[in-house]
This record gives structure tokens, C-alpha cells and sequence, in this order.
């Protein structure tokens, strides 16, 4: 027996399990300098640490380590929604109006004024539009982990929340059914201009809903056991995004609806209230250093000037609806703003529905990658800090421990 | 210094404060939401008056002076109302219940107002800790010396009170096995525990300005006592109930106070004496244990009896004077439930073991207390009316 027989090969090759530590490892290290040295939020430590990795640095996570993170990267993007669908509760918004209505505003007029700058600026009405509805959607894993983080708690945490859901959920409609004209655009046919996006936005629907009832009655025969129903959901998360995917369905729509309806098709309470833990934390912080390495920061000399009025465009459609409605939802003076600013990330998620059309059009998404990829690089470096910003003098963050000698009189 | 001022009250008039607990709507955690609360529900009139309390997830609700049990229930039915309505506005629970029974303490949050910072570096954990609901109940008194009487005579029915109200079997997401728990958080603090024993609003207030002069206290506020005067009101407060888990209930326990509070101002049945609070101690224990279920001992005749009995005896007692009060009618449902032996501590404890899971305890609670309770569920409301 030969040396080479039972010796790796040099160098050895990196599988995905040492190319997931090596990530975690980077991201924990990158989050603990932003905290400790540069007083940023973990998340943009976590985003940077990419930036830094990938392509635009050292070239270590290129595009071919990141596909190899493919699944646990998409597990990451089932758990994201999955937990944010969870956070939309519809009987809220039956009972508190101006809240949906809110919502619907907000998600209409930031498209509205990114998609009339856009056009204003000489875009084709197509690719504008396909911006402005990729801009539409606020970061959840931002909003989400900034929050989590912080242990916020309160009325601008929960409906940024319920705000990031929805317009969350417009976002992937609109970006499917704006798929048809892409089709129609690239002359594919009427009926795959008509029969693909249906086919999205119903298929992935249908599964989201099977899975939300297939948790519930999972729940019902397990019992009221937090550990035996962590692991069924587990499992039922990593199940829809591996049937999403092997289906050619929308991972996004599959596993926001699976939250929505788990939280609201079971008025009995079968489902307990799960917490991911530290466990989905590892995901968050491989979701970050990924998308940190996707980021193009050579796009900003082409992209870089639209992006930041794609930005401020997007970031006033968003006041304009929030500062319109919240009062009337009975916010308090002053959160109205807060909320405002907690809806500015837009993140990961951009770049994933940029991708949609682009698998099928290459041409097409490299129109697109300019402004959006620009835009997205803009704010998710400063999103964290606007969600950070916006909780803490919202006064929904935990305090730190209080306890202190000597000041008590007596 | 300046001596304490008795300042005189219609006597037997009665006010009601109730600490309630702020949930989420998701797993019925307690969280923070008393600040966007009162400033909602402020914006429309409501009766009574609503008001922050040390943590961020409490708030405390009192109502005016009432002579009668109809005029305060309907008044408490007023002022739950208006804090439903503005709850669900902002997605928020409340519940009665006189602990959360699964909170951690140490994720509570203080609320920002002076006095509540300055409780917090003071008393440490004990603050966080203090997350639990009491109802206090006022009953006003024609000077300081029958407040005196008032508060011994009083101290003798203690366990009744407790027993009656006990709704906190559940603390930090374990059955305690105690029908009130919640009391025996408020034991850790110094200044807890009962009055000393003296008998004019003289000797109270030598007390006082004893206690004054050596820095201990600076008002009546930082004595945590069960039964204690409240000199600026003209009335004894009651502060051992927990909160109930229905306002029905509240309302019941302040009419069970006031007939009380007439049978001991005008047949002066108990005599103040040492020996009621040699056993005070050990009564308040086995009340908070074992609720109705328990023992009593009476110092006066040395005599143990169940404290189911010896409340269907007091009811018995005091029956003329609820004439005299109108109170009546209340009494007797107050005496049917406490022939079946059932508080709301023993329907909290039936409603784990139907569904196992604290979450839905809790959401039982809030579903009590705004009156929305699940057909097929037996309600504390039916057990309470």
C-alpha cells in the first residue's frame, strides 16, 4: 500500500462541512471586531468579514466555495421566513385597519417613487419596475436579528415586523408576476408568460400551505413539548426548501407562507412558540458572511450614483406611507419616524429575487445587477444601523443591567 | 418632623386597585408595552384611573370611592373595557392572575420613572422579582384610632382573603404547590410583614417618627405590610389578595371587606391582643399553601378549624350587616364558591392539566379576564357570578 492510498491529496480539498466552520469562524471573528472595535452592530461584522472574503478582497470565498453552502444557505433563507411569517399576524391587521393599510401604503409608494426616478433617469420601464418591486421588500433577516439581538421588545419592533412580512409578500408577487413580461419580453410565448408565474406563485403557495398544515397536525399528535416540536419543525423547514427547490418553486413564497399560515391557521394553539436559539443563530451569521461576499463593491462605480437615488427614493416612499397611516394605527409621536428608519434594510433576499429572471435571462440580469446589487450593498451596510438606531430611541431595547454600588441613599 | 394627619372618610366606603400583567399575542409572554398602553388608552374618557407600575409589563388600574358592590363592579367592567379595547389596538393581552407563570424576572424591564429606578438600585433583584399582581382593596374609616382597631381586627381574617384571591400557583414555569405564591415574594422585602401592635393613632404615630428618625422610612409608601393605614385617604388598605382573574371576582372580595370592615367597627368581636399575631404568621402560610383547603388557627379559642369552615361561619356572622350594605347578594355567591372549595389557583391548575402547556394557561387568564372564554371550558367568570 501506497502512501498516496490512505495520504490526502495536496492541498486537500475543503468539503462543506470545513467551509462551514471556516465561514462561522470568520463571521463570529468579524461580528466580535465590529462590535468591540468599530461599536457597529454584529450583522455589519458579519457583512464586512464577507466583503473582505470574497471576491472584492482576498478572494478566498469565491463563487464556487459560496455554491457549495448552496443548501445550508437556502435552509438559512427557510428559517429566516419561516420565522417572519410567523410574526404576521392577521388578525391584527382585521382588527387595526390602518395598520394593513399602512402596510399596502408603504409598499406602494416606495415602488411608486423608485420605479418614477427610475424611469426619470432614462430606465426601461421593465427593468424599473423590476427594481422598484425588488425594492419593495425590507430585509428580514436585518430586522429579525437586529432585534433578536437587542431583545427588543415593543410597538415599532412588532410592526416593523409585520410591515417587513407583508411587504415582504408583495415584493415576491409582484417580482413573479412581473416575470410574465420578462417572458413576454424575451419572446417566450404566451403561455409560458402565463402559465410560469401562476405556476410560482400557486405551487409555491400550495406547499407553504401543506407544510403549515402538516405542522399543525404534527403539533396536535406530538403534544405540547417545545424539544419534540423543534425538531418537527426542523424538519418540515428543511423538507419545504428541498421540495421548493426540486419543484422549481419559489423557496421565498413556499416558506413565507408556511410561517404566515403556521401562525394563523391554528387558532387552537397546537404549534408552540419555537424558539430557533442559538442554533438559527449560526444560520443568521452564514447567511451574513455569504451575502457579504456577494457583494460587488465594483458595481458602485457603474451603479453607484442611481443606487444612492434608488435609495433615498425608496427610503421616502417608505416614510411617505408610514408617517401617513401609523398615527392613524394609534402610534406613538415620535415612533412613526422610528418605524420608518427600521424599514430601510434591504438586503440577501435582493439579490436572490434578482436571480429569479436571471437564471432564466443572463442578459437581462446584468442589466438589472447594477443599481440593485449597488443599492443592496449601500443598505446593508447601513441597514443594521438604522434598525439599531430606530429600536434603541423607539426605548424598545433591553437596558443593560442596572446594577450599580453606592447610589442607593439609605 | 410632622406627625401623620388622619384625614377622616365616609367610613365603609370602599376603592379597588388591581395590578395587571401586559402579554404579547404570541406565546403570552409577559412584555414591554405599558407605556404605549397608557398613552392610548388615555386619548378617550374612561372611569377610574390607570397608571404605570415598576416593570415595563404591569400596569396598575384603581377605581373612585364607592358605597356600593354594583356601582364598583360596574365601574371595574368600565375601566377593563377600555384597557381591552386599546390592547387589541396594539396587539397586547392583559390578564389578572396574581403571578405570571412563566416569565423570568430577570427579563423585566424597570420602568422609567424616578421612583422606580431608585426602587431598583435599592432592593437589587427584589424589584424584578416584585413582577406580581396584587388587588389592594381601601375601606374608609371615621378616624385614626378605628383604623388601629381596623387593622388588628382585620389581621384576623387575613387567610381569608388570601385564600379567596389566590391565583398565583405557577411561578418562573413550575407549580409551586402554593395556591399563592405570589406572597411569598413580597415576604423577601424589610419592610413587609404586619403592623407592630399598637392600638391609638397616637402610639402609630411615636411609631412612625421613630422610624423616620432613624432614616428607615420616609412615608407611609415604604412599609410593604399586609393591612397598613393610609392616613392621606382616611382608609386601611387590604394588600395580601392577588389579583383575580376576573373583575367579577375583584369586586366580590371588596364587598367581602367592607361587610367585614362593619361587623368589626360596630360589634368589635375581635379583641387586639399579641397573641393574634403569634399565630398570624403560621395562618398566612397555610392560607397561601393550601388555600381553602387549609387550616386556621383561631387565637382566641385555640381552636383549629378548616378555613372553608370558618369563612361559611364569619359569612354566617356578618350576614345582617350585609344586609345593611347591600352586599347580600354578592355574599352568597362568594359563599357558594367557597362551598365547592374552588379559587381561581385551582382553575389555573385544572387548565395546565387539560392542555399541558403554560402558554395556553396564560392565554386561559387573559381570555378570563376580558370575559372571551372558549366554549367548553368551564369560566373562573361562571364561578365568580
Amino acid at each position: 500500500m501506497a502512501l498516496q492510498d490512505f495520504l490526502p491529496a495536496l492541498p486537500p480539498s475543503a468539503g462543506p462541512l470545513v467551509l462551514f466552520g471556516l465561514i462561522l469562524l470568520a463571521g463570529l471573528i468579524g461580528g466580535e471586531v465590529a462590535r468591540r472595535a468599530l461599536a457597529l452592530p454584529k450583522i455589519t461584522g458579519y457583512v464586512l468579514i464577507g466583503l473582505v472574503l470574497g471576491p472584492a478582497g482576498i478572494d478566498w470565498l469565491d463563487h464556487s466555495l459560496v455554491e457549495a453552502t448552496d443548501a445550508i444557505l437556502d435552509f438559512a433563507v427557510g428559517l429566516v421566513l419561516f420565522e417572519l411569517g410567523q410574526r404576521l399576524d392577521l388578525r391584527w391587521l382585521r382588527r387595526d385597519r390602518w395598520l394593513a393599510v399602512t402596510g399596502i401604503a408603504e409598499a406602494g409608494l416606495s415602488f411608486a417613487c423608485m420605479y418614477f426616478v427610475l424611469i426619470w433617469f432614462g430606465t426601461e420601464p421593465l427593468f424599473a419596475a423590476f427594481a422598484a418591486a425588488i425594492g419593495m421588500a425590507t430585509s428580514p433577516a436585518v430586522v429579525l436579528l437586529v432585534a433578536k439581538e437587542m431583545k427588543a421588545e415593543g410597538q415599532v419592533t412588532e410592526r416593523a415586523l409585520c410591515l417587513t412580512a407583508m411587504n415582504g409578500l408583495v415584493a415576491f408577487i409582484t417580482v413573479t408576476l412581473l416575470t410574465s413580461l420578462v417572458h413576454i419580453e424575451y419572446k417566450a410565448g404566451f403561455v409560458v408568460a402565463l402559465f410560469h408565474p401562476a405556476y410560482l406563485l400557486f405551487g409555491s403557495a400550495l406547499l407553504g400551505y401543506i407544510a403549515a398544515r402538516l405542522a399543525i397536525a404534527g403539533a396536535w399528535l406530538l403534544g405540547k413539548r417545545e424539544e419534540r416540536q423543534f425538531a418537527l419543525l426542523v424538519a418540515l423547514l428543511v423538507l419545504t426548501v428541498g421540495a421548493a427547490e426540486a419543484l422549481k418553486l419559489s423557496v421565498l413564497v413556499a416558506l413565507l407562507t408556511f410561517g404566515i399560515l403556521a401562525r394563523n391557521l391554528d387558532p387552537r394553539h397546537r404549534l408552540m412558540s419555537v424558539s430557533t436559539g442559538n442554533a438559527g443563530q449560526i444560520f443568521y451569521v452564514v447567511l451574513f458572511v455569504v451575502m457579504g461576499a456577494g457583494l460587488q463593491p465594483g458595481e458602485l462605480a457603474t451603479g453607484g450614483l442611481m443606487a444612492i437615488v434608488f435609495v433615498l427614493s425608496r427610503f421616502a416612499g417608505k416614510s411617505l406611507g408610514v408617517m401617513l397611516f401609523a398615527p392613524l394605527s394609534r402610534l406613538r409621536r415620535g415612533s412613526a419616524g422610528m418605524l420608518s428608519l427600521a424599514l430601510v434594510p434591504m438586503s440577501g433576499m435582493a439579490l436572490v429575487l434578482a436571480q429569479g429572471p436571471g437564471n432564466l435571462y443572463p442578459e437581462f440580469s446584468a442589466k438589472l445587477s447594477a443599481v440593485v446589487l449597488s443599492a443592496a450593498m449601500i443598505l446593508e451596510l447601513i441597514g443594521p444601523l438604522a434598525v439599531q438606531f430606530a429600536l434603541r430611541h423607539a426605548g424598545e431595547t433591553a437596558v443593560m443591567p442596572d446594577a450599580r454600588y453606592g447610589s442607593a441613599a439609605v | 418632623m410632622e406627625a401623620l394627619r388622619f384625614s377622616p372618610s365616609e367610613p365603609l366606603t370602599m376603592g379597588v386597585e388591581l395590578e395587571l400583567q401586559i402579554l404579547n399575542n404570541r406565546d403570552c409572554n409577559l412584555t414591554r408595552g405599558a407605556a404605549d398602553l397608557l398613552a392610548l388608552v388615555e386619548k378617550k374618557p374612561h372611569p377610574g384611573d390607570i397608571k404605570p407600575e415598576i416593570t415595563e409589563s404591569m400596569v396598575e388600574i384603581s377605581t373612585s370611592i364607592h358605597r356600593s358592590h354594583g356601582a364598583l363592579l360596574d365601574e371595574l367592567l368600565g375601566i377593563r373595557d377600555a384597557m381591552r379595547d386599546a390592547a387589541e389596538r396594539l396587539n397586547l393581552r392583559i390578564a389578572g392572575g396574581g403571578t405570571h407563570p412563566f416569565q423570568r424576572w430577570s427579563d423585566q424591564r424597570i420602568f422609567p420613572k424616578p421612583r422606580f429606578h431608585y426602587l431598583s438600585e435599592l432592593y437589587g433583584y427584589l424589584a424584578k422579582q416584585f413582577t406580581v399582581f396584587g388587588q389592594h382593596i381601601h375601606i374608609g374609616c371615621p378616624d385614626g384610632d378605628a383604623a388601629m382597631y381596623l387593622v388588628h381586627g382585620m389581621s384576623r381574617y387575613i387567610p381569608h382573603f388570601i385564600a379567596l384571591a389566590a391565583s398565583s400557583p405557577f411561578y418562573q414555569g413550575a407549580d409551586t404547590l402554593f395556591d399563592s405564591s405570589r406572597l411569598n415574594v413580597v415576604n423577601a422585602f424589610p419592610l413587609s410583614g404586619y403592623m407592630p401592635f399598637v392600638e391609638t393613632w397616637d402610639d402609630f404615630n411615636g411609631y412612625f417618627e421613630n422610624m423616620q428618625g432613624f432614616g428607615i422610612v420616609e412615608s407611609m409608601k415604604d412599609f410593604y405590610w399586609d393591612i397598613r393605614p393610609k392616613p392621606e385617604f382616611g382608609t386601611i388598605e387590604i394588600r395580601v389578595c392577588d389579583t383575580p382573574l376576573t373583575v367579577e371576582r375583584a369586586a366580590l372580595l371588596a364587598a367581602y371587606a367592607q361587610t367585614l370592615a362593619r361587623y368589626l367597627l360596630h360589634e368589635r368581636p375581635v379583641k387586639p391582643c399579641v397573641d393574634l399575631y403569634r399565630v398570624y404568621g403560621y395562618n398566612r402560610f397555610l392560607a397561601c399553601r393550601f388555600g381553602l383547603d387549609g387550616n386556621i388557627i383561631d387565637a382566641a379559642t385555640r381552636e383549629q378549624r378548616l378555613l372553608k369552615t370558618d369563612i361559611l361561619e364569619t359569612l354566617r356572622l356578618t350576614a345582617h350587616h350585609a344586609a345593611e350594605l347591600d352586599t347580600t347578594a354578592p355574599l352568597a355567591q362568594l359563599r357558594a364558591l367557597t362551598d365547592e372549595g374552588r379559587n381561581d389557583s385551582a382553575w389555573l391548575r385544572r387548565v395546565y392539566a387539560e392542555s399541558g402547556s403554560l402558554s395556553d394557561v396564560v392565554r386561559a387568564q387573559s381570555d378570563a379576564w376580558t370575559a372571551e372564554v372558549r366554549k367548553g371550558r368551564e369560566t373562573p367568570r361562571r364561578m365568580a357570578v
